[in-house]
């Protein structure tokens, strides 16, 4: 019974950080759902962006730039990393999956390059999370409100323009390059540019990481791209991804519920080093569920990430 | 108006399984014509369908459609000029997206996308009227996911998306060759009604020698890579299916089959 009782405790007074938490993170989700599904470029370049976006916006805090300004050249940084992905992928004729750990693999000397050392603080530095209207910096809540806000203007915009005339040929070039491209479409200008905003996502998440925790760290990329994807396919299972608005409304709210399971899970006295052996296992099991009823006919042709 | 001039094609050039998939062809069809144009396995029917559109870049020659060369020019830039419906239903339209957004990707085919929104009234009730055409109930799913809908329906929808906005060339790549004899039918005929109301410049790509009689104002063979036989004029109205195989140079069952 105290087993439980501290659980539930200790996991409620989590709540309002973690909610904080996977606000932020949802940009990384987003920055993984649009390559995935959008555009049918399975892309790894995420797990770089993160840090990058995040070492951006260190080193600019400290140099004593404005937070809005560090995380406009986050996204900008963001943004050429996922445009290099696309053209190493688009050119080279090289697996986007490889193209990603070719990126990801770069970056990190990158992001040592970029700060110097393997981490820097920036606490005290002043960040967007101070300007919540009528809440005391610092607090969970002007976390909540800020990325929730920028959560839902994200959300708004992207689900406009996926309606758009340009939208709508940036998704005909995921779901039939070669359909996209007879109907007139440049598939290499969507797909570059696609793949660069999605990074500009997951790299807009780090900085806002790195503001929100006070301290840029070359490490902090590491695993979120497991964490996206299981996050990714607990929203798609319980909003769908069948429309436009589902599918966009996916990251975020799988964001939200999965951490909030991996904070239930701490709380019950789960090991922190066994979170990515969990998370992957989660993934895994979520990609093999369509599989595991066969008893009986070959296995599919198609592989399950590019469904 | 299309123009092939001296088109030459080679694969692996300088290969033991070297292949001249063009061999300086040349052709022409003037505005209006609706040719049809065919030859055995391998004649080169298809890499000249490609290098027209823009998939296959030429060795050497020149591609001109209404006077201006678009040898140099991607598929996505040649497709201002010219519409494709490709044999297999898959090809040519986007499964996971509805008949409307197919249907609005072709529309805007040929002008510059804007942000605005894609599917509006207007639009929906313009599809409606045109999907009504082919009378196989497409126009009450413009929500449907295009990968719910059977071949056949793909390929009609296909055709539709194609012909819309009137296109200075239609290239029509065996595409009613996936289909059963009943929805090919349907097929066909909504092609002719389109290309005769349109008078649209067409190449229609075939195997069945029927439909290289009964329709379009001249009959292309190819073989090797060059064109064998150019039938127009009263002697195409007077062909039959037996002169056309008798021109093959080498008679497959398949066409005899087809015939």
């Amino acid at each position: 019974m105290d087993f439980i009782q501290t659980t539930v405790e200790s996991f409620i007074s989590l709540i309002p950080v973690t909610l904080a938490q996977s606000l932020i993170l949802s940009f990384v989700v987003l920055g993984i759902m649009i390559p995935f599904r959008t555009l049918n470029f399975p892309d790894l370049t995420s797990e770089g962006a993160f840090p990058l976006g995040g070492c951006v916006c260190g080193v600019l805090l400290a140099a004593g730039a404005g937070p809005l300004t560090a995380i406009a050249a986050a996204l900008v940084a963001g943004f050429a990393a996922g445009c290099c992905t696309a053209i190493i992928h688009l050119r080279f004729r090289i697996h986007t999956l490889l193209a990603g750990i070719l990126m990801l693999t770069m970056l990190y000397s990158v992001n040592l390059r970029i700060m110097g050392k393997s981490n820097l603080s920036v606490f005290g530095q002043p960040t967007v999370f101070d300007w919540a209207p009528f809440m005391r910096p610092g607090f969970p809540a002007s976390k909540i409100v800020i990325a929730g806000l920028i959560a839902l203007v994200v959300f708004l915009v992207l689900n406009f323009y996926f309606k758009t005339e340009k939208g709508t040929a940036i998704r005909a070039v995921g779901a039939n390059p070669d359909m996209a491209e007879a109907q007139g479409i440049n598939v290499w200008a969507a797909t570059i540019g696609g793949i660069g905003l999605a990074s500009a996502f997951s790299a807009t998440s780090g900085a806002l990481m790195v503001q929100s925790q006070g301290f840029a760290d070359v490490n902090m990329g590491l695993g979120i791209l497991i964490n996206g994807l299981a996050a990714l396919m607990i929203g798609e299972a319980i909003v769908g991804k069948q429309t436009v608005l589902r599918q966009l409304a996916a990251p975020f709210v799988g964001a939200v519920v999965y951490y909030q399971l991996v904070s239930v899970c701490l709380a019950a006295g789960m090991p922190p080093p066994d979170l990515k052996l969990a998370t992957g296992l989660f993934v895994l099991i979520m990609l093999a569920a369509p599989t595991l009823g066969r008893s009986r006919g070959p296995l599919p042709e198609r592989e399950t990430i590019r469904e | 108006m299309l123009e092939i001039r001296s088109a030459r094609k080679v694969f692996h050039r300088g290969q033991p399984d070297e292949k001249v998939a063009l061999d300086g062809l040349d052709l022409k069809l003037a505005t209006g014509e609706f040719a049809v144009v065919i030859g055995s396995n391998g004649a080169g029917k298809s890499s000249m369908l490609n290098a027209i559109s823009g998939a296959l870049v030429l060795d050497s020659g020149s591609i001109v459609i209404n006077g201006d060369d678009v040898s140099g020019l991607p598929v996505y830039k040649r497709a201002v000029r010219l519409a494709r419906v490709f044999q297999d239903p898959m090809k040519g339209t986007a499964a996971s997206m509805t008949v409307a957004e197919n249907m609005l990707l072709a529309e805007l085919r040929a002008t510059k996308r804007t942000l605005r929104q894609g599917l509006n009234v207007k639009r929906l009730a313009d599809y409606k009227e045109r999907l009504a055409l082919l009378g196989l109930g497409l126009e009450n799913r413009l929500n449907t996911r295009v990968d719910l809908l059977s071949g056949g329906q793909r390929q009609s929808l296909s055709l539709i998306m194609a012909v819309g906005g009137k296109p200075d060339l239609l290239l029509l790549d065996e595409h009613t060759a996936a289909l059963d004899p009943r929805t090919a039918d349907i097929v066909m005929q909504a092609t002719v009604r389109a290309v005769d109301a349109l008078k649209l410049t067409t190449l229609m790509v075939t195997h069945n020698m029927q439909h290289a009689v009964d329709f379009g104002h001249s009959v292309v063979m190819l073989d090797a890579g060059k064109v064998r036989l150019e039938i127009s004029g009263q002697e195409k109205a007077d062909v039959t299916v037996a002169d056309l195989i008798g021109h093959f140079a080498v008679k497959t069952d398949r066409m005899l089959l087809a015939s």
